[in-house]
């Protein structure tokens, strides 16, 4: 699939097909996808912990459920567990920075060298960054990063995906991950038991609200020839419409199938 | 209990209101088993609609109408236990526990049972 038609066709899919197997090999590209992912400072916060859900022992699933994060737990054959390893850059204490010298990377012509790395960036930037409140926000944006290249990289191997929170209280006990990894979300991923289409592209605000030029309050003027060269990439699709009877009639009949109230 | 004809009930009213709203026909009577099995769960559970959702919600110091966890709670098992008492098949059973959580659902208290066919026997 093309790149921009990945982009277009995901969604947030709701309805797995409980179960049908999701191979081994899929999963080992979307973790790929994430291992190569843009990474400030090559720290690599993410971790992921991989979960067949029929090897969950039901109470342990049940422990990892919110109020909305129930069904779609119980529907996912397969789920990813996303952490932020907060520990990693005081334990790694630039030598992931060296590597990026090394391999030039980060070259000298943009003012890098070792020297550099193990007497201003590491002690002077990195190690107090840790200590800030800033911190957390920082490594869990890079680590979302991560985890949206394996999100797209499922698309692209033909999966529904869908990121979802679970109980954050008690999921570093149920995975017995160090008490410094901080819980972020869990891909659900399986085959969609939706049509892929689940109703059209979800409505977006108005993008000249969302983008500015220059400075806030100067919109960013969206070109409708750009636009149309999206959807002739099939980067922007149908979008969905409220009270769609095609959409419902489909609800309708997972909801029989796969015993859900309406 | 003696329960008033249910449609006198404000929550079966909203609940029908919003299954009318989203899914559009005839509630009342399009699933001509949706309001009996309300009122079976009502004598099952010995209470009446209104005080179900009534328990259900609590009202914050805000002001703010909020869900009650103990509430929600104690009515997510009667509805499991409602479920399964019937002798029915599990198709069956399974629309009996949903009806009356789309009755929760539709008077704005979220409640899922996971997909019944998924769960592990």
């Amino acid at each position: 699939m093309e790149f921009k038609e990945v982009i277009g066709r995901r969604r947030t899919i709701r309805f797995f097909e409980p179960d049908k197997p999701v191979p081994r090999e899929k999963i080992q590209v979307m973790l790929e996808a994430a291992l190569l992912a843009s990474c400030a400072v090559n720290a690599h916060w993410l971790k992921a912990v991989v979960v067949e859900r029929d090897k969950l022992p039901q109470d342990k699933l049940d422990k990892l459920k919110t109020p909305v994060a129930d069904i779609a737990l119980d529907l996912a054959p397969v789920h990813i567990y996303f952490f932020v390893d907060l520990g990693v850059v005081n334990r790694n204490q630039g030598t992931r920075l060296r590597q990026l010298v090394d391999v030039g990377a980060l070259p000298p012509t943009h003012g890098w060298s070792h020297r550099f790395v193990d007497e201003m960036v590491y002690p002077q930037i990195l190690k107090p960054l840790t200590e800030s409140p800033a911190y957390v926000a920082a490594a869990a944006a890079d680590a979302g990063m991560a985890a949206c290249q394996a999100l797209l990289a499922g698309v692209d191997e033909g999966l529904g995906v869908a990121m979802n929170t679970p109980n954050p209280e008690i999921i570093q006990s149920v995975f017995e991950v160090p008490q410094d990894w901080l819980s972020l979300w869990v891909l659900l991923v399986g085959y969609p038991a939706e049509s892929w289409e689940a109703g059209g592209q979800r409505p977006r605000p108005p993008f000249e609200e969302q983008f500015f030029e220059g400075k806030y309050g100067v919109p960013f003027k969206r070109d409708p020839a750009v636009v149309e060269q999206l959807k002739a990439a099939k980067m922007i699709q149908r979008a969905a419409v409220p009270n769609d009877p095609a959409r419902k009639a489909e609800i309708k009949a997972l909801a029989e199938r796969l015993g859900l109230p309406l | 209990m003696e329960l008033k004809p249910l449609l006198e009930y404000e929550s079966v009213r909203n609940w029908l209101d919003g299954l009318r709203a989203h899914w559009g026909g005839d509630p009342a009577n399009d699933d001509p088993e949706r309001l009996p099995l309300l009122q079976a769960f009502c004598d099952f559970a010995g209470t009446d609609p209104d005080t179900v959702i009534g328990e259900c919600v609590r009202i914050d110091k805000a002001g703010d109408r909020r869900i009650s966890i103990k509430g929600r709670r104690k009515y997510a098992a009667l509805i499991d236990e409602f479920q399964t008492a019937s002798e029915e098949s599990r198709l069956r059973k399974a629309k009996r526990g949903n009806t009356i959580r789309s009755f929760l659902i539709h008077n704005g208290i979220l409640l899922a049972a996971g997909a019944q066919l998924a769960k592990k026997a």
